[in-house]
């Protein structure tokens, strides 16, 4: 993402044009600031990403790992 | 789930599958998160046999199923069934040969762009893909995300980001 792109979403994100599938989206409850570091990612960067949250999830789910 | 080392056992094996579900949506820049990994898979024999071949080494077994049921993962188990949910190795795998909204493998790669992911191409399931599979799924989880996969599909072209 170029700096003029990131600062175009920026706008977005912070004041979508009413009626827009953005708007809508955070009157939904859709936390669209995650869009500003999802979308600056490369996509390994987000497979990652997902990677690590799914390994975090199973480490949470062992039993007794708040002991680890 | 290891989706960089999944995409490069089944890329190296010459697999011709689509990412798609919510590793997909990851991929194109949603903050869902999932704990597997679905793919659509082409249903020709030659494809059936790279892909067994690919996950044979994975150790691949039924999810949520007795241990004590025998199963394995063969080219003649994927060409009797259609979608299988495994636990491997390296994560819970779904492989699907269809996709509600969207069809079969061609319909699905047809609706996919290509991403590199670790250094190899990987055919991921579009915004648009996801948004027609998600709708026609129709379950509650599924429409839950349409509303932030249709503002990432704004952005995404306000922006002129691919």
């Amino acid at each position: 993402m170029t700096a003029e792109q990131e600062k175009l979403l920026l706008d977005l994100i912070n004041d979508p044009p009413p009626g827009s599938d953005l708007a809508k989206a955070k009157e939904f409850g859709v936390d669209l600031t995650l869009f500003h570091s999802t979308l600056r990612c490369t996509p390994t960067e987000r497979a990652q990403a997902l990677s690590q949250a799914a390994e975090l999830f199973e480490v949470s789910k062992r039993p007794n790992h708040d002991k680890q | 789930m290891k989706l960089e080392e999944t995409i490069r056992a089944l890329y190296d094996a010459g697999v011709e599958f689509v990412l798609i579900g919510g590793a997909a949506m990851g991929i194109q820049g949603s903050a869902y998160l999932t704990r597997d990994i679905d793919i659509c898979y082409g249903r020709t024999p030659s494809n059936i046999d790279r892909l067994a071949k690919a996950l044979q080494p994975l150790s691949p077994s039924l999810r949520n199923a007795p241990a004590s049921l025998p199963f394995k993962l063969d080219a003649a188990t994927i060409t009797a069934g259609l979608n299988f949910t495994l636990a491997t190795t390296l994560g819970d795998l779904d492989l699907l040969a269809e996709v509600s909204g969207l069809g079969t493998f061609r319909e699905v790669l047809a609706a996919s762009e290509k991403r590199e992911i670790g250094g190899v191409p990987c055919q991921v399931l579009s915004l648009e893909g996801l948004i027609k599979a998600k709708t026609a799924a129709g379950r509650p989880r599924d429409l839950y995300v349409l509303p932030e996969l249709r503002a990432l599909v704004e952005a995404k072209k306000k922006i002129g980001l691919q």
